[in-house]
């Protein structure tokens, strides 16, 4: 079933080849070794779990990142991409999820951006350029004049634009990463129509997404990622649901087992969030979290999962809901008001959210903690020898690896970095901590410090909650999983029914049913 | 651990460890050689203590307003008001006086809490209306020029300075130090501690160090970006203030050219002895700096226009140096 991954179509020569591509990031491995062989005229489906390798790949291609290992070939040649210019012109054409345009131009000059243009007395030939583009913007289906202004286009349109654009540079290759992610289901059919299209007339698109009924839809050929590297392609009938599923989980996907209660915790309720909304990220997301409890959030990324952490953290304000904290109603306006009553948050991007990278140990540690290590509230000069000692026992506490306190944070680890972060809130000992994606980026050591810390803190009582998007981390970690889809809670998993493969599968169901299942 | 420039060479460690230890101190081994090669130059007229006090005493208005914009810019804005400021305050300060006929303890009260309050409205605007601080507080500046030359007609107030409001800045204290470098020191000593010693200071450096990080650790960013502006404001008007006393009237623009002297001597300061951070100390230093560069240049007898030049210069490498130490603190 699952076939070599080199594969080349008898009747057809591949476009491009890439062959075991490796790259790392500071000590990460993203890439270990992946290949991919795409023909003319192919849609090539690319799947995998959050952190498989995808976009990695597809910044290597774009020539945005170096890989360092493997080689690309194009029609036979092996070629170095130093460049996103050399990808383009090597007819390869990229669009990506948030979609760049400059919005004080007209759809014209935004498709033939960066385009040589015709000139007629030195001024650009606008009217020229149009009558040559207009064909094209026929056949992709821009109903907006090419004179109008891309302000206020809808997303949908945006991607015609973009496919245009792409054709205008004679793409061979467009490589698309989660097209229909915020496209309606009327638009996602118009640009299946046009994906079809492209292929009949030779131009091959990558077509990436987790929306697994649109690759079985779509692909004649699937790649699928996983840790890093090429776990396999299917062709044409082999490409279904469960072996899809499985080649992205790496092993046998069991039924759900039914949810079985765990009576460990039976503490009084920390947090109520009732039909909390923020649209579109967050629709109606209700949950309890009691004193003791590790809850964790699965899903995939895009879910909804960091802008639900926010929304309660009082990060970014909800359309709709409530929030009750210890039984009172609890609003914050702001990161500041949740804090003094009670909250802790580890975000996601550690280096741009968590920490300030040139700032020292101890200024990362104390930095939610002043008002503990002043002489006195009247006196608010910072009682240095306080600070050190308090310092000095996280460090020791959680093992970070530093030299000293007063080194540059930026000088650590990632996974002593987070411990820095989850550090921080210890000191505060906040009622509900909120720890977004705490394993990223971090080595197996630390990530198995990281789990023994929360399962410590919520034996002391916090009442504590984990986003992950790593099926692997939840079922070891957490008393309950709730799995988010589209802003929504689609499943609640208890006690041994909370296991990788059920939160995978969950995670690629809609509203409670398969994917595959709604007829768009 | 190497480190690639933007170019992508790789430097050796080594290399890597002289740039950052050049990146740092530059600016302090500039002015160690400026005032050896001006004193090898000039051994009677520059090295003496006379003409160091002179130096000082003459720098000491520049750094209180550097001191002050030293905390807008540590917070992560930009204050181009504070020159527009002074000015203002200056012609103000002199007309309480000599047309109200006000105290001059009591104008001096009511002037730096003007300064507070365009601080204020500084902040309020780049904070709650999301105006970027350059179009900001360059519009409130140019209300400012306009509402002095209103205030005075643009003539200057000069006939009937009280002799006390002159030996504000004239007047000489304990040992005979000139009272400006003592109003100086003690502000700059008490933004040092209120910037490296306290708690709001620590919060005053998480929130131009990441802003999005300061947030989500439960610091209230916009609080104490307009904390920042409220000081800058408050050491211009105190510049502004002295700057009158000085000259003895109160002059519209008089104090505009405080604005460049300031940007240069607080982009010195960054890189000086820190990897691009903006610090009281390095402030300081920068006005050090340009004011002992001004010095030489006068005792050489170079034209007026060479101020303009040296200054303009300075700042470029100032800039330059301190992105130079913050390629090298993040890679």
């Amino acid at each position: 079933m699952l076939s070599s991954d080199t594969f080349v179509s008898a009747t057809m020569k591949p476009f491009i080849v890439a062959e075991n591509i490796a790259k790392a990031y500071g000590g990460v491995q993203a890439l270990t070794g992946v290949s991919l062989s795409i023909a003319p005229g192919e849609v090539h489906g690319l799947v995998g779990a959050n952190g498989a390798g995808k976009s990695t790949l597809i910044k290597v291609l774009a020539g945005l990142v170096q890989p360092d290992a493997g080689q690309i070939v194009v029609d036979g040649v092996p070629v170095s991409l130093p460049t996103p210019h050399h990808a383009t012109d090597l007819g390869m054409s990229f669009i990506h999820q948030e979609l760049a345009f400059i919005p004080g131009m007209n759809v014209l000059q935004n498709i033939l951006l960066g385009v040589p243009k015709k000139t007629r007395f030195g001024m650009v030939d606008w009217r020229a350029a149009a009558r040559d583009v207009a064909p094209i913007a026929q056949r992709v289906g821009i109903k907006a004049p090419l004179f109008a202004s891309v302000k206020g286009l809808s997303t949908a349109e945006n991607w015609l634009i973009n496919i245009c654009r792409a054709l205008v540079r004679n793409a061979r290759l467009i490589v698309m990463d989660e097209p229909t992610a915020s496209l309606s289901a009327a638009e996602a059919e118009k640009l299946f129509a046009i994906v079809e299209d492209l292929s009949a007339s030779g131009v091959a698109v990558l077509y990436v997404s987790h929306r697994l009924d649109e690759i079985m839809r779509l692909c004649s050929r699937v790649s699928i990622f996983r840790d890093g590297r090429s776990v396999g392609c299917l062709e044409s009938t082999a490409i279904t649901r469960p072996a899809l599923i499985e080649a992205i989980v790496g092993g046998k996907v069991e039924p759900l087992a039914a949810a079985e209660r765990r009576t460990v915790v039976r503490q009084e309720i920390a947090l109520t969030v009732k039909a909390l909304t923020r649209a579109p990220k967050v629709n109606g997301v209700s949950f309890e979290l009691r004193r003791g409890e590790v809850l964790g959030i699965g899903g995939l990324v895009g879910a909804g999962r960091t802008e639900l952490a926010r929304l309660i953290y009082g990060a970014d304000r909800a359309d709709s809901g409530v929030v009750t904290l210890d039984g009172a109603s609890f609003s914050p306006r702001n990161p500041t008001q949740a804090v003094k009553a009670g909250l802790g948050l580890v975000p996601e991007e550690r280096r741009a959210e968590g920490l300030l990278i040139t700032k020292s140990v101890a200024f990362n540690l104390q930095i939610a903690n002043l008002a503990n290590i002043v002489r006195s509230p009247a006196w608010p000069l910072i009682h240095r020898r306080k600070r050190e000692a308090l310092s000095l026992q996280i460090v020791r506490d959680l093992a970070v690896k530093t030299p000293s306190i007063d080194t540059p944070v930026g000088r650590l680890s990632g996974g002593n970095q987070q411990k820095v972060v989850i550090g921080r809130w210890l000191l505060r000992a906040p009622k509900v901590l909120i720890l977004d994606e705490p394993t990223r980026g971090v080595d197996i050591g630390a990530r198995g410090e990281i789990h023994r810390l929360v399962r410590e803190l919520a034996a002391r009582g916090m009442a504590v909650i984990v986003i992950s998007s790593e099926p692997d981390e939840l079922p070891d970690l957490c008393d309950r999983v709730l799995v988010m889809v589209e802003g929504r809670i689609v499943s609640t998993l208890e006690g041994d029914a909370i296991t990788r493969n059920a939160i995978v599968e969950a995670s690629y169901f809609v509203g409670g049913r398969p994917i595959q299942e709604i007829t768009i | 651990m190497s480190m690639v420039m933007s170019g992508g060479r790789r430097l050796s460690p080594a290399s890597r460890a002289a740039l950052g230890f050049f990146a740092r101190y530059a600016t302090i081994i500039g002015l160690l050689l400026m005032i050896a090669v001006f004193a090898f130059l000039s051994p009677r007229a520059f090295p003496t203590l006379s003409n160091f006090t002179n130096v000082l005493n003459q720098a000491s208005l520049a750094m209180i307003i550097a001191g002050g914009l030293t905390l807008a810019v540590i917070v992560g804005e930009l204050d181009l008001s504070i020159g527009f400021a002074a000015s203002l305050h200056g012609v103000l300060v002199t007309g309480l006086i000599v047309a109200n006929k006000l105290p001059i303890p009591l104008a001096i009260v009511i002037v730096i809490a003007l300064g507070a309050l365009i601080g204020l409205v500084n902040g309020v605007i780049v904070t709650k209306a999301k105006v970027n601080s350059v179009i900001a507080t360059l519009g409130v500046g140019t209300i400012l020029t306009g509402l002095a030359f209103a205030y005075s007609a643009g003539v200057p107030i000069v006939a009937g300075v009280p002799e006390a409001f002159l030996q504000l800045s004239l007047g000489r204290w304990l040992f005979g130090i000139p009272n400006n470098i003592v109003i100086m020191a003690v502000v700059l000593g008490g933004l040092w501690i209120l910037v490296e010693r306290t708690a709001l200071g620590q919060e005053i450096q998480a929130v131009g160090g990441n802003p999005a990080a300061a947030r989500l650790a439960g610091i209230n960013v916009d609080r104490i970006k307009i904390l920042g502006f409220v000081v800058s404001g408050m050491c211009a008007a105190l510049t502004g203030i002295l700057l009158a006393s000085r000259l003895g009237s109160g002059t519209t623009s008089a104090a505009d050219s405080y604005l460049l002297t300031a940007f240069a001597a607080v982009f010195l300061g960054s890189a000086t002895m820190r990897d691009g951070e903006f610090h009281v100390l390095g402030s300081f230093v920068g006005v050090l700096i340009i004011a002992f560069g001004f010095n030489g240049l006068n005792i050489f007898g170079a034209p007026t226009f060479s101020q303009y030049i040296f200054q303009g210069a300075i700042l470029i490498v100032a800039v330059g140096l301190a992105s130079l130490g913050r390629m090298i603190s993040e890679s």
